[in-house]
């Protein structure tokens, strides 16, 4: 690629180009001063101009005589222009005046508009100035085959302004796109954005009277040509005013806006079409009219329009996918009744507003009209659900990458030991220490797999919230009683309304641990099969049951009282939400700073505990008699031992048990 | 279009803030870009992760909620299911239609009534419960199957890093 190798060329920093240009203006100026000034004392008398360098084929040899004989002009401002625009090296001189201009002027609208480039906006900026580079230059050297200086000059100069407006175009638009990620930009943005994209507009029409002018002396060809580039900078400078005027609208429409997504999906359609086939038109032009099929540049050109062809297949094929699934949407998917809507009572799922008008789906699910087409433009399943909506495969379009298993129904039941349908499962992620019994939620799925049609999946999630929603409430009541009752109830308000009411209580622990694991051993006081049973039910080896027994038995003693000590901390994560940005910042910073805060100490606490119990205790905590020892405390923990004598025993333990991992494996290791 | 993907990330980052799940806090890294946020995971209690809080980062596509965010841990964390470079590998990040595994159905893929609670929920239920089937790192894998004191000395090791202490 051209970008890669132009980007090594070492470029001299604004400010050193700036000095050079204005020195070299200088120069210029104060040598056509001189020849002026010695012209009007010597009485017309002119220094010879150097002809070597005027014979470089830019400047014809009646000029030289010209300036032999005399001065043209009377007064010295003319004389002076005549003499700069004579001498080749003041006009060049001009040219690069007008260059560092140009520069300048970018610099200054980038310093007031856009402030600050950031990093892939300069990388953009880069890209496309080589790009721009380097087909203007096969454009000019290869299609038109431009002969005279002059005509190059003239090209350089229309091409100059071009990219001049086509790269503003290009900071506009990608800084519209950062500015719509965030909800908090203050209006003045937007205002001096939409007024330099205004600014190009106009631009753009002056250029194209220009065309015109320039058309109606030199012929449709050039003219062509000169409009085709013009029109494509209108029509990417008017998208991007489209596109934001359509974000802002929305940004400060209170609500849903409806309609939002057709027009924005129409307008994308139409200008990237029109662009595409103006561009298209340009280059088969270029390659027709300048007759060039066996050179480098035709290859450039084909290349391009091999590129533009598929953009354009690509594009209409989107359209067509479009077309069907909204054809396929109205003809399948009724509107929500305004009762349906009432009852449902829930925001659209997809975007989380509230929805005035829904589609309903076979399934029962609402959405807006606008969420689902999306949706399904890229699925063919209930997003809830994911009930397959597909009915007529055939239809499908071949070349979308929906993979055939979309098609499928939802399997009835998964193959037993797949952990798929945990999404929830560690919630408080409190396995060992709390009353909730974590296993308890593996178990259901399988049940409820095994029971319910094909639907069922679709609920999980949805009862998997609610029954999270009411533990949060009733922390003592088991998992699955509470979710058997939301599918009863089907709502967080009734089933704990249940709750207070007792119509739904919470079971001893022994009977929950079976029924939950859904094994046939009732005999649940008997607390080997309840320890082999808890054990089992986490999938961790026999061999390491006493191990983890420890915790889970002081979880079930002390639950509670872990419990409001863990609110308490945590209560302080959750906070309010500020309507103003700064201080939504620094609110999220102190919550971040207070967590890590909390888990320091804590991770510390439970460090130094360790530290000073387990040498302390290593004797008792001995690897021959730990499992008596273990066995002494929990037996007597509902008698006279305290709570933290029995902490500090199993905190003992599980140093020690770690110690001696370490032992082995260090052992192992030598 | 931003515009729908930026009212709902809103309402997400004010759900999380008023409503926190426990051990995850979660929002944008700053205002000016909503499409990036940052997260910070307790480590679940009882597992070898516990106390450690674990930052990650969350970039959104500008079709979110139609694609799924992608998930990246910026802290050293050595899991079944995490690569490690720190990206999360669970099958509810995945779009429907791209299977890196090969054996996820759809059902479990992405889809718009996700959110970032739940991806936050899943992945510290992931923790807790690395699946070694289907694994991204599989060094982590083989030791969390064969030898899994050294694996939770390595948790540990992180845990203690991720604290900086």
């Amino acid at each position: 690629m051209p970008v890669i190798l132009l980007e090594r060329i070492p470029l001299p920093s604004l400010r050193a180009y700036t000095g050079f240009s204005v020195v070299l203006l200088a120069c210029a100026l104060f040598y056509a001063h001189q020849v002026v000034l010695n012209a009007e004392s010597v009485g017309l008398e002119i220094p010879v101009v150097s002809v070597e360098q005027l014979d470089d084929g830019s400047f014809n040899n009646n000029e030289i005589q010209y300036m032999n004989v005399s001065l043209p002009y009377d007064a010295y401002v003319w004389n002076m222009m005549y003499v700069m625009t004579a001498e080749a090296w003041c006009v060049w001189t001009l040219v690069n005046t007008a260059y560092c201009c140009l520069i300048l002027l970018g610099k200054l609208v980038q310093k007031i508009v856009f402030g600050e480039l950031r990093v892939s906006e300069q990388q953009h900026l880069k890209d496309k100035f080589w790009n721009f580079l380097f087909y203007k230059f096969i454009f000019v050297f290869g299609v038109m085959n431009v002969q005279t200086m002059e005509e190059v000059v003239l090209w350089v100069a229309w091409f100059t302004i071009l990219g001049f407006f086509h790269l503003l175009t290009q900071l506009a638009k990608d800084r519209f796109e950062y500015v719509s990620f965030s909800p908090t930009t203050p209006h003045f943005i937007h205002l001096k954005l939409l007024s330099l994209l205004c600014v190009i507009v106009v631009s753009c029409c002056g250029l194209l009277t220009v065309c015109g002018l320039v058309g109606f002396q030199m012929g449709l060809t050039i003219f062509a040509f000169m409009a085709a580039e013009c029109l494509l900078l209108a029509i990417r400078t008017l998208y991007v005013v489209a596109r934001y005027c359509l974000h802002l609208t929305d940004m400060n429409l209170e609500g849903v806006w409806e309609n939002r997504a057709t027009y924005v999906y129409y307008t994308e359609l139409i200008f990237e079409l029109a662009a595409l086939s103006i561009d298209f038109g340009h280059h088969l032009h270029m390659l027709l009219w300048g007759n060039i099929f066996l050179s480098m540049a035709s290859l450039v050109i084909c290349m391009q329009l091999r590129y533009l062809f598929y953009e354009f297949q690509r594009r209409i094929k989107r359209h067509k996918n479009y077309r069907r699934v909204v054809k396929h949407m109205e003809e399948r998917f009724s509107m929500a009744t305004t009762e349906e809507l009432n009852n449902n009572n829930d925001d659209c799922a997809v975007c989380w507003e509230k929805m005035e008008t829904a589609r309903k789906l076979p399934c029962g699910h609402l959405f807006h009209n606008s969420c689902l087409r999306s949706w399904l433009e890229q699925d063919t399943s209930c997003p809830t659900c994911r009930l397959s909506l597909n009915e007529h495969p055939v239809n499908r379009d071949p070349n979308s990458n929906v993979p055939d298993n979309q098609n499928r129904e939802v399997p009835p039941a998964n193959p037993p030991g797949n952990q798929t349908m945990n999404h929830f499962f560690h919630f408080d992620g409190s396995r060992y220490v709390s009353w909730l019994p974590s296993f308890s939620v593996e178990v259901t799925h399988t049940n409820m797999l095994a029971n319910h049609n094909r639907l069922t999946p679709a609920q999980t999630s949805q009862l998997d919230n609610m029954a999270r929603q009411v533990l949060q409430v009733f922390p003592h009541m088991p998992l699955n009683a509470v979710v058997d009752d939301l599918r009863v109830t089907r709502s967080v308000d009734f089933t704990i309304e249940n709750i207070l009411e007792g119509r739904l209580q919470a079971p001893p622990p022994g009977t929950l641990l079976t029924r939950a694991l859904g094994e046939e051993e009732t005999s649940s006081d008997d607390s080997d099969n309840y320890q082999t049973a808890s054990a089992r039910a986490d999938g961790v080896d026999i061999d390491q049951q006493d191990y983890l027994e420890i915790p889970n038995e002081t979880g079930d003693n002390n639950g509670s009282e872990t419990d409001n000590e863990r609110s308490d901390t945590l209560s302080q994560f959750s906070g309010r939400f500020s309507k103003s940005a700064n201080e939504r910042e620094t609110m999220l910073e102190d919550r971040k700073n207070d967590m890590l805060e909390i888990a320091r100490r804590r991770f510390l606490a439970k460090k130094s505990d360790d530290n000073s119990l387990s040498s302390e205790e290593t004797e008792e905590a001995s690897v021959s008699d730990y499992s008596d020892n273990i066995n002494t405390s929990s037996a007597s923990n509902s008698g006279d031992t305290s709570d933290t004598v029995r902490r500090r025993r199993e905190l003992a333990y599980m140093a020690a048990t770690r110690r001696l991992g370490q032992q082995t494996y260090d052992t192992s290791i030598e | 279009m931003a515009g729908s993907a930026l009212k709902r990330l809103m309402a997400e980052y004010k759900q999380m803030t008023l409503n926190p799940p426990e051990g995850i806090i979660a929002g944008p890294v700053n205002e000016e870009n909503f499409f990036e946020w940052e997260a910070l995971i307790m480590g679940p209690e009882g597992t070898c992760f516990e106390g450690g809080v674990f930052p990650a980062r969350l970039t959104f596509p500008p079709d979110y909620p139609l694609g799924p965010p992608k998930m990246k841990f910026t802290c050293d964390l050595f899991h079944p299911n995490i690569y490690s470079d720190g990206r999360v590998c669970i099958s509810i990040l995945h779009a429907p239609g791209d299977d890196p595994m090969g054996y996820e159905t759809s059902a479990e893929r992405w889809s718009p009534v996700q959110s970032v609670e739940k991806i936050l929920l899943s992945v510290v239920s992931m923790l807790a419960e690395p699946n070694d089937e289907s694994a991204a790192n599989v060094d982590a894998a083989k030791m969390w199957r064969e030898e899994r004191d050294k694996f939770e000395e390595i948790a540990e090791k992180h845990v203690k890093k991720s604290l900086g202490l």
